[in-house]
């Protein structure tokens, strides 16, 4: 295999996972230490989940916890009279 | 330990909701309340509709207790409720086709090369100081509702909700090898929009 940025690119979450042989992995890193571009581009593909993570953050809203308890415990009676 | 919570397993507590024991079931809906909400909301996209998957996914997990029996852990099936919930309100609420992301993906030339500059490429992580600001955290979050179906579900699970890749296997009913396939493309997708973001051009 001659690695190149795309095909880095096509392996990169098997290479962050551990999934990769390991002739395919060493042949992956060799390119990318060499490579500014693909550095550049595994720090901006790696920091994506975190930027999503914070810009998706949310807490339930204390009324629907009240509201699904109410809707689970009428549900229970229900069932418990069936 | 806060009110309505229990320290049994999670295992513990739904064999004694399977076996009728109905405060079990409200002490399990108490512990995965929180998290079952942010999936559904990650999902939707939509704090209304979240609150309907939410309602409707503990109906239908109480409904379907019987079956959780042969199911490995009681919060993988959870999810998978959640999931299907979620996905089946979005496709009911939003016919429209959703305008794809496919123009971020990474370009190269033909000998493989990226053809963007390192600097160009990095652009993506200067979003990490920018993404408190409510204008562009709405269209990062917008940006994850275009993801396609299949592809939105893995990454949520994956790397939002940091579930493992085998856990998010056993939730979606697939093999792990498609599950990195569905989160590398969104992804690849979600990082040229953040980098596109960043240049001001999405």
């Amino acid at each position: 295999m001659t690695p190149t940025c795309q095909s880095g690119v096509d392996l990169l979450m098997d290479y962050l996972e551990g999934a990769l042989a390991p002739d395919v992995r060493a042949a992956v890193e060799r390119h990318v230490a060499g490579c500014e571009r693909c550095v550049a581009f595994v720090e901006s593909y790696r920091k994506t989940p975190g930027i999503l993570r914070r810009a998706t953050a949310a807490t339930m809203p204390s009324d629907l916890a009240q509201e699904l308890r109410e809707l689970i415990r009428a549900e229970l009676r229900k069932s418990g009279e069936g | 330990m806060a009110p309505g919570e229990s320290g049994d397993s999670d295992d513990a507590l739904a064999a004694r909701a399977v076996a009728g024991d109905t405060s079990a079931f409200e002490a399990l809906v108490t512990r995965y309340q929180s998290r079952a909400f942010r999936l559904a909301w990650r999902l939707t996209g939509s704090e209304h509709d979240a609150a309907d998957v939410l309602q409707e996914s503990f109906l239908q997990a109480y409904r379907h207790l019987s079956s959780f029996r042969c199911e490995a852990r009681f919060g993988t099936w959870l999810y998978r409720i959640v999931t299907n919930a979620a996905l089946m309100q979005r496709r009911a609420r939003d016919r429209r086709p959703t305008e794809s992301l496919d123009a971020f993906l990474p370009a190269f030339d033909e000998a493989g090369t990226h053809r963007a500059t390192p600097e160009a490429l990095l652009l993506t992580s200067r979003v990490e100081e920018l993404i408190d600001r409510k204008s562009l955290a709405d269209k990062a979050r917008a940006a994850v509702g275009r993801l396609p179906d299949a592809c939105r579900a893995a990454f949520v699970l994956r790397d939002l909700e940091d579930l493992p890749t085998g856990e998010v296997a056993d939730v979606l009913g697939i093999e792990p090898a498609a599950v990195r396939q569905r989160v590398h493309r969104a992804r690849l997708l979600l990082r040229g929009y953040l980098n596109a973001l960043a240049k001001g051009s999405a």
